[in-house]
């Protein structure tokens, strides 16, 4: 498929919001997103001669965008796997009503930035972008498995967050 | 472990529906399109022949290493050259030294016979003639 400016400025009308949210949700950061959404629509704008289908430039562009996340956040240091690891403490165990209020929905982005960075990929993909396991695996080179695990390591962690959070939310409205 | 393909709990309904992409911030496009009409154009298609790295170091050791390669195989060619040019001197040599020693022996054979009396084709039923010095070097 040769691309010329009219067909790079379709495909980016078309997936502009699909790259920003995966790089805002994995970055956490707005600028870092819209820098990495950038870079991603200018290795497409390089690289479209080798792309077949549009299902391959969403499967291609998601890859990239969630490779060049990850590489803007190993650069900036930001690590917050050993915060998130002490949420996985039996003290923040699940409790029996876990589920999101309003209050906790509004902080979700929040609390998914504090996820380990292979957890969060996986929760964006799954949740944002409604991939499956199976899909993930392949479009991030893993064993599905490990997406598996991640989900549901993932998840747990944000229950418990939430639960916590709304505990926390409940206290101070008191 | 959970089945993903099966029925979602209430937390992760909502967590599907709060995870809705989000538009990139306004001037996002027209900041993108700027970028991408700056860079350098791609050429369309690959060198079948030689494609050289784009990478200006790389391509300069790349460079070096093709012109020391040239200059090894033209050195190393000359010098096989001269190589065989000494052989075939030190061989044609060998023939001249083998050639004089072999008229001595002749001479000297045939001054013997004619002390006795006796000539080469006399003795050995064939006639054998001696090269002159200007015959030997035409019959090399």
């Amino acid at each position: 498929m040769q691309i010329d400016s009219i067909k790079f400025r379709n495909l980016v009308e078309q997936h502009q919001s699909m790259v920003f949210s995966i790089a805002l949700r994995v970055t956490g950061e707005f600028g870092v997103a819209e820098e990495v959404a950038q870079d991603a629509f200018l290795e497409l704008h390089r690289s479209s001669e080798r792309l077949e289908s549009e299902d391959h430039v969403r499967f291609w562009l998601r890859r990239v965008t969630v490779h060049r996340a990850t590489d803007a956040l190993r650069s900036r240091a930001r690590r917050p796997e050993s915060a998130a690891e002490e949420w996985m403490d039996e003290q923040h165990s699940e409790g029996p009503g876990a589920g999101l209020d309003f209050g906790i929905v509004a902080r979700l982005d929040e609390l998914l930035r504090t996820l380990p960075e292979a957890m969060r990929i996986a929760v964006v993909l799954r949740y944002q972008e409604e991939m499956l396991p199976d899909e993930i695996a392949s479009m991030l080179g893993q064993p599905v498995a490990t997406v598996k695990s991640n989900l549901q390591r993932g998840l747990q962690l944000l229950r418990r967050k939430a639960a916590t959070t709304m505990k926390e939310y409940v206290r101070a409205e008191i | 472990m959970q089945k993903f393909d099966e029925v979602q709990d209430e937390f992760e309904r909502e967590l599907g529906q709060r995870m809705r992409r989000v538009d990139p911030p306004e001037g996002f496009m027209e900041r993108l399109l700027e970028r991408a009409e700056s860079e350098v154009p791609v050429k369309s298609g690959r060198s079948k022949v030689l494609t050289m790295p784009r990478r200006p170091v790389f391509r300069a050791w790349v460079g070096g290493a093709i012109a020391a390669m040239l200059v090894a195989g033209v050195t190393g060619e000359e010098m096989y050259r001269r190589a065989q040019q000494r052989k075939a001197e030190a061989a044609r040599q060998q023939f001249e030294t083998a050639m004089q020693a072999t008229d001595h022996a002749f001479d000297h054979t045939r001054a013997s016979l004619q002390r006795a009396g006796l000539t080469l084709s006399e003795s050995f039923g064939i006639e054998i003639k001696t090269l002159e010095p200007q015959e030997k070097g035409e019959a090399q």
